[in-house]
């Protein structure tokens, strides 16, 4: 176990949401700093209390350079440290990780990280897409979309580990049956879908249909957390989220030269397009921790996309390399007795909101006993990843409600 | 490129050399000094590649550094052309100028010489885009009017 296992706590969070059509449009500031009021409140400290104030990358209807200052500005905080974490969607989680080195060290008492997405509120979402995820000289002018770019990640997987189609199906109607739980999930009124439906839905991008991919969540969700020390959590607040253990990986800015990627993990000895950051995240928190992935109870992640949810329960451990598929198949992450997995409905039925730390949340409220959709039972250890940049960048923490032995 | 401020012309970043792919200038992004060589080889229809000349590895056009020796002294190397499809997908919902191209596949190329590209991959009539199916260059202005190099299916 590593010296900054539960050295640290969550000690507040706030979420705020703004749906489509809600009368009172809200901007992406105004969504994060509702949060980070929230997540104040909660953790009952003053502005004067936040030793450091971090965000994740600015939301993009919201560009300003710096978005940490404007967010500073409006709650009037004079932190020692304000940064933005810009690791793409690994970012959000990357902000407390490094908050929780900052307080260990003690040169502050509480962090504030806040975050969060409205663009489906404000701007054309399929249109701008590719060109934030692909090389604007040597990729973009190919014409590549966001679902292509994942789909030769999807294209490699099967291929490698002779994953069929059905397999990867099976996880969207897994994680639908959690939507239809979750007050807030964009495909609740949609009903239970069948690995049939995600098979005839229409072609995206080879080998993803439409049922393969993750909605845009429809509207802007803004989440925040206040960290602090232990021993400070322990005094203060009647019910805190320990930070188990964290890791976080970086590899690669554009898919076109992650080939180009080898001699250190997760492509050691030769270039590989599969094996992620994730599975180096997972592997640093794991043992950050002193835990094995049977310890987790609970999982989220962000894979927006089937196969990324199969690719990614390998990179998290819960089974083999190349098993993701036969691992869903034999129901090890059935709504019904499996893993509780994507207990929101996940990105593919709750819908995907760019970065955040609502799936920290969630996580949050399952040990609290106070989710909003499925209450999954005595959650004591859970896991949350937060990735971006198409497989890029990635995060993984573990949170539980007593410190882990 | 940067406006010159009062004549409204345009200023490229390497002294006066027009960079330009095709008919167009690429995008938001501009070719810059590290890819320039790039883009003009594209224009004599010439694929080039970084060559490190301390440790002879072979790269991205797009590296400065090498990251087998951490050199900075890279000068281009002109490629095969020939390669391998490492991975591919046939888009089907797209947006902008690429619409009326559709299906059309992108991918990654393996390149003879071992470096992997990005790019437009062209089937034929009688062999579709697959994983390991061999692959030849050949340069083609596409949808948004820029001449890009692209890679056309090999019949054999």
């Amino acid at each position: 176990m590593h010296k900054l296992a539960n050295s640290c706590a969550i000690v507040g969070m706030g979420r705020t949401i703004c749906k489509k059509g809600d009368p009172d449009k809200k901007s992406p500031l105004q969504l994060i700093a509702e949060a980070a009021a929230i997540a104040m409140k909660e953790a009952g400290i003053k502005r004067s209390q936040v030793g450091a104030l971090f965000t994740a990358r600015t939301p993009r209807a919201y560009m300003t350079l710096q978005f940490n200052q404007s967010l500073l500005n409006e709650l009037k905080l004079a932190p020692m440290f304000s940064s933005e974490i810009t690791a793409h969607g690994a970012g959000a989680l990357g902000a407390i990780e490094l908050a929780v080195s900052l307080l260990d060290s003690g040169l502050i008492d509480y962090a504030l990280c806040a975050t969060g997405e409205a663009s489906p509120l404000w701007i054309e979402m399929v249109e701008g897409s590719a060109n934030w995820e692909a090389d604007l000289q040597f990729e973009a002018p190919y014409g590549p979309t966001t679902p292509s770019i994942y789909a030769l990640f999807a294209q490699r997987y099967m291929h490698e580990y002779g994953i069929p189609p059905e397999q990867m199906a099976k996880v969207a109607v897994e994680n639908r049956l959690w939507a239809l739980d979750h007050p807030h999930a964009a495909m609740r009124k949609k009903g239970p879908i069948t690995v049939d439906d995600v098979l005839s839905s229409k072609m995206i991008a080879s080998p993803l249909r439409l049922l393969d991919c993750a909605p845009w969540f429809p509207g802007g969700i803004a989440s925040a957390a206040v960290i602090t020390r232990a021993d400070v959590a322990r005094s203060t607040c009647e019910k805190p989220t320990y930070i188990a253990g964290f890791g976080q990986s970086s590899l690669h800015e554009w898919i076109g030269e992650r080939m180009g990627l080898t001699g250190i993990e997760p492509a050691m000895h030769a270039p590989n397009l599969l094996r992620t950051g994730a599975s180096v995240a997972a592997k640093q928190a794991y043992q950050m921790a002193g835990v094995s992935p049977k310890d987790v109870d609970i999982a989220e992640t962000s894979a927006p996309f089937t196969f990324a949810n199969l690719l990614m329960l390998e990179e998290f451990g819960f089974c083999g390399v190349g098993e993701g598929g036969s691992f869903v198949a034999s129901g090890g992450v059935d709504y019904n007795g499996g893993l509780p997995f994507n207990t929101t409905g996940g990105y593919l039925s709750f819908g995907q909101s760019g970065q955040g730390l609502y799936l920290l949340k969630e996580v949050v409220d399952q040990i609290h006993g106070r989710a909003e959709g499925r209450p999954v039972p005595n959650v004591k250890l859970g896991l949350v990843h937060g990735h971006g940049g198409p497989l890029a960048c990635h995060s993984v923490m573990l949170v539980s409600g007593e410190p882990v032995q | 490129m940067s406006n010159e401020m009062g004549t409204g012309k345009a200023m490229d970043w390497s002294r006066g050399v027009v960079l330009r792919a095709g008919e167009k200038s690429l995008g938001l992004y501009q070719p810059s000094p590290e890819t320039t060589g790039y883009w003009q080889g594209v224009d004599r229809h010439e694929l080039l590649l970084k060559e490190c000349r301390d440790c002879a590895a072979l790269h991205h056009p797009r590296r400065i550094v090498c990251s087998e020796c951490q050199s900075t002294n890279l000068a281009w190397k002109r490629a095969s052309g020939e390669g391998v499809v490492y991975t591919f997908s046939e888009v089907h919902r797209t947006a902008g100028a690429f619409g009326v191209s559709v299906p059309y596949v992108v991918g990654i190329v393996r390149l003879a010489e071992g470096v992997h590209l990005f790019s437009r991959i062209i089937p034929t009539a009688t062999r579709k885009v697959a994983i390991d199916v061999p692959v030849s260059v050949d340069f083609r202005v596409l949808e948004e009017g820029y001449l890009l190099p692209v890679f056309v299916v090999r019949e054999n």
